[in-house]
């Protein structure tokens, strides 16, 4: 009867707006971004890249976390933001997000640099608004207002469903099982 | 959609599996042989869920209006039924292939749209085989439910422990027993509050389910009586038929602590306390009540249950159903060997029509049982935890990454350095216990196959008697072990061969003696490691396969054109392709050409590989070579530009460096190698992947061969860089769409080497070959 006990990767499924709470803001490129901190579970230097071949241009592969074999994205490519050379400051962000079949995966993702947790109150985030058609604005959630200026508040769950269908497949062939 | 599709086909492609296993054991006097298949169908119906083509959904009414004929006429299979149902199961399994693989439906039968005519004497059928047990005569097709557990009843009592139980599977089944009834328990009590809370009820009811088919397998027909009962109630509610109150609520309760008691007592009793005593269980109360309440839904009067649970704690001086105690007890006095019969157990006794049977069936088994328990005695203490399979994952993940880091420390070049020995003996010791911690963590996960193929011997035993031959089966190297996982999935594979081996291989007593032959077939079923690997094989001294007639047939079906030129070991090869039988006659257990092609694919699923040798007139031997565990592969580590990856060695059949002129350019793009004799297509691995590669021509580079069922495939490499054992990890579901690996693993510096998944580059379709190369 024990369901899984981490509720809070759920709180911001299905709803509009961000909720006001903590969260880790970081950079890419010149553009700041922020996602719950409750869904990030570590932070790590960059560290050696085994690319998957035949993904799609985001998908930079995969990296070994402690004996586990987890995805790595680059956001920057994603939101076709300009990829400088890596630095000291940057990093990998391990984040905890819903898995199609339930419970939760770990989920890599490159960042320029990190910044800090901040607490953001209702008051603070306001809802995204109409970009006007300039581009697709599905993965935000809201935008937060601090000190510094403004933080773009993203949805990892909903970038990391879109990663596996842009997957090219070669024709005819039914996707096997693949090995546990 | 159509991963959706393939989610549907595979779980219906189990579930049917499933069916042919349990019509296997099913014949016409097995009266509860009838709700385990009509569970399965309506499992494949929630599967399907309205999805199937027509085509498959015109199979699935035929077999539902069969079943609920059967059902409303006595609850019993006929031998109509059973014969169609023999006849649907693989027809069904065709029609899913065909669905998955989009090819033409097999043809529906026609004859399956008419209504069964009831077969003339069904009594009959139930006497011929109680035999000497008199009660029989009241076995016969009374119409309905009241008179339906008085019905059932007597002739449980005949059913005997099978001789192949053993203390060990006892001691599973308790284990197990304790934690369906714990869940059940909670079950209950979140239902007591809100009485359709749809998960509690579905975990309530899949409880009572596995606990039904556990007690099934131990053959106490009672308790899986009661299990149904309870299980039905619980469907009903689960389907919005019935509405659960305080009193079915009770029922369910006062039927879950008769479950508590008896495995209480049971393990109670394996611990040697109080052997042999009975165990009194007032469960045609019980049943009686779940009758009353389904028939007069929630309204039913609650006079009834308390009535169901007040004898349970006097049970045992006034037993409260003398025929289930004659059936309870008699199960146990044969497990247990009972040196003198408890006061209790009078009442019961003195209910000779019953127990006498009973009795008798049972005494040859008790003594087996005796001397099994003696032997098992001293084990009896060690008791069993049952541990989540994730933590037991997370534990062996750990421990082989401990295995990494203590490498990196050893071989650490600074450390190297230093000589000290000390420091050596240190390291030495560190080195020791890691890798024995390492053995017990694999080992946790490791089972004999002894439960597996004691399965067989119930197969064999019951494919002989259908068949009127002589079969004897040996087992040998039980006690091998295999991670639980491949234990499982060997199961079905097995089943299939044993049947075919049954069924083609050993011929009639007749036909034996005439070749010289021992009338008596024998069957060897065997296990041992070899190399790295668990092999099972199974070897029959039936009639071999006839290497021309297999040609013939190949040439007939379109496998293989006239012309072919196939060497005998190929020709062999041809029985595992699709659509191939060489049966004469097509048997309602194999012969249609269904079965070896999904042995082979489920061996293969599992990293296996299978063989077969043969020589006519003499027997057959397969052979299966499979991993020892599903999470740790040979691997041969190539290298490409910077980037390296594993193929699994049991694929590989060779490889070299070509030699200028060994590869032929066809047309500019495509490239072929001549192997031993043979054209091979080429496969650039570091232009197939896109990876940086220094092999620009064949002959800078490594080619290594690799082979899947019968197709090979010459892959380009850079270089070899060695053999490595590695723990398989998944890709997780980002990759899920990719398909040429088919894992992960951690390398010995820590970094992340993809596995290459050979089935699907082998089979690569020549449209991308044409590209890469």
């Amino acid at each position: 009867m024990t369901a899984h006990p981490s509720p809070h990767h759920s709180s911001h499924q299905g709803t509009t707006g961000a909720l006001p709470g903590k969260y880790l803001t970081f950079t890419l490129s010149k553009e700041s971004y922020g996602i719950p901190v409750l869904k990030v579970r570590e932070i790590i230097r960059l560290c050696p890249i085994t690319p998957v071949a035949n993904m799609p241009e985001h998908v930079k592969g995969v990296i070994n976390l402690r004996g586990k074999v987890i995805p790595l994205v680059d956001l920057r490519s994603k939101f076709c933001l300009p990829i400088s050379a890596d630095t000291e400051r940057n990093c990998i962000v391990v984040t905890q997000i819903a898995a199609a079949a339930g419970g939760t995966r770990l989920y890599g993702v490159i960042v320029d640099g990190v910044e800090e947790v901040a607490n953001f109150t209702a008051a603070d985030i306001e809802p995204t608004p109409d970009f006007g058609g300039a581009f697709d604005s599905m993965f935000i959630t809201g935008m937060a207002k601090s000190g510094t200026g403004v933080k773009t508040l993203i949805d990892l769950d909903k970038i990391s469903a879109f990663d596996g269908t842009i997957a090219i497949q070669a024709p005819g062939l039914p996707s096997a099982s693949h090995a546990s | 959609m159509s991963t959706e599709r393939f989610e549907i086909i595979g779980k219906a492609k189990k579930v049917i599996q499933q069916i042919g296993l349990e019509l296997a054991f099913v014949d016409s006097v097995n009266e509860n042989g009838i709700d385990g298949i009509n569970d399965l169908v309506r499992q494949l119906e929630a599967i399907l869920g309205g999805e199937e083509p027509e085509q498959i959904r015109a199979g699935m009414d035929a077999v539902r209006q069969w079943i609920d004929e059967r059902v409303a006429i006595d609850n019993k299979l006929s031998s109509v039924c059973i014969t169609r149902l023999g006849d649907w199961q693989p027809w069904i399994d065709a029609a899913v292939m065909s669905w998955e693989y989009q090819l033409s439906y097999p043809t529906f039968p026609e004859g399956w749209k008419t209504p069964e005519v009831p077969p003339p004497a069904p009594v009959g059928n139930g006497a011929a085989a109680v035999g000497p047990g008199g009660q029989s005569s009241q076995a016969g097709p009374v119409p309905r439910p009241a008179a339906r557990t008085v019905e059932l009843l007597p002739e449980q009592t005949v059913d005997v422990v099978p001789p192949d139980s053993d203390l060990e599977m006892l001691q599973l089944f308790c284990a197990e027993a304790q934690d369906l009834l714990q869940d059940i328990e909670q079950g209950v009590l979140v239902l007591e509050v809100n009485p359709t809370d749809s998960s509690s009820l579905d975990s309530l009811f899949r409880a009572f389910h596995t606990f039904k088919g556990n007690v099934g397998v131990m053959k106490l027909m009672v308790l899986q009586q009661l299990a149904h009962e309870l299980e039905s109630m619980l469907d009903a509610a689960r389907r919005g038929n019935y509405q659960l109150g305080s009193d079915s609520i009770t029922v369910i309760l006062a039927g879950s602590d008769i479950l508590k008691r008896f495995v209480t007592e049971l393990s109670n009793q394996i611990a040697g306390v109080d052997a042999g005593r009975t165990i009194d269980l007032p469960i045609p109360q019980l049943i009686h009540d779940v009758h009353s309440l389904l028939a007069g839904g929630s309204k039913a009067p609650a006079a009834q249950p308390p009535a169901a649970v007040k004898p349970m704690p006097a049970a045992p001086q006034a037993p409260s159903a003398p025929a289930v105690a004659a059936a309870v007890e008699a199960d146990f006095a044969a497990i247990f060997h009972a040196p003198a019969p408890s006061p209790e157990a009078e009442p019961a006794r003195s209910e000779p029509a019953l127990a006498a049977p009973a009795a008798v069936a049972a005494a040859p088994v008790a003594k087996k049982q005796a001397t099994n328990q003696q032997s098992a005695a001293p084990a009896v203490g060690s008791g069993i935890v049952r541990v989540d399979t994730v933590k037991l994952d997370g534990l062996i993940d750990l421990v082989g990454e401990l295995v990494i880091a203590q490498s990196m420390v050893v071989q650490n070049p600074e450390l190297k350095a230093i000589t000290s020995a000390h420091l050596s003996r240190c390291l030495g010791q560190l080195r020791g216990i890691t890798s024995d911690l390492q053995r017990t963590a694999m080992s946790l996960r490791m089972v004999p196959i002894r439960n597996t193929f004691q399965k067989m011997s119930r197969l064999v035993r019951d494919l002989a008697l259908q068949q009127g031959k002589e079969i004897a089966l040996s087992l040998e190297g039980e006690d091998t072990e295999l991670d639980r996982n491949i234990v499982e999935e060997l199961s079905d594979p097995l089943v299939h061969m044993i049947r075919n081996s049954a069924d083609h291989g050993i011929e009639m007593p007749e036909a034996r003696v005439a070749a010289g032959k021992p009338a008596a077939g024998t069957i060897t079923l065997r296990a041992f490691h070899q190399g790295g690997f668990i092999v099972i094989q199974i070897e029959d001294d039936g009639r071999g396969l006839s290497a021309a007639k297999i040609r013939k047939k190949a040439i007939e079906r379109g496998i293989i054109k006239a012309d072919e030129n196939l060497d005998e070991r190929e020709i062999f090869d041809l029985i595992f392709a699709a659509g191939f039988s060489t049966a004469e006659k097509v048997t309602d257990l194999s012969g249609r050409g269904v079965g070896m092609d999904v042995v082979r694919r489920n061996i293969e699923k599992m990293r296996g590989k299978i063989e077969i040798s043969s020589i006519e007139g003499e027997g057959t031997t397969f052979t299966l070579y499979v991993p020892l565990t599903l999470a740790i592969i040979e691997g041969l580590l190539v290298g490409i530009g910077e980037e390296r990856y594993v193929i699994p060695t049991l694929s590989v059949r060779e490889s070299f460096r070509p030699l200028p002129g060994m590869v032929t350019q066809v047309q500019g793009r495509g490239e072929v190698v001549s192997v031993r004799g043979r054209l091979t297509p080429i496969l650039r691995l570091g232009r197939h992947l896109n990876t940086p590669h220094t092999a620009l021509d064949p002959t800078q580079g490594i080619i290594v061969v690799v082979e899947a069922g019968q197709d090979s495939r010459c892959l380009l490499v850079d270089q070899l860089i060695g053999k490595q054992e590695v723990v398989i990890k998944s890709l997780g579901e980002m990759f899920r769409h990719q398909t040429e690996f088919a894992g992960a693993a951690i390398l010995g510096d820590g970094r992340v080497g993809l596995i290459l998944d050979i089935n699907a580059l082998v089979k690569l379709k020549s449209r991308t070959n044409g590209e890469a190369a």
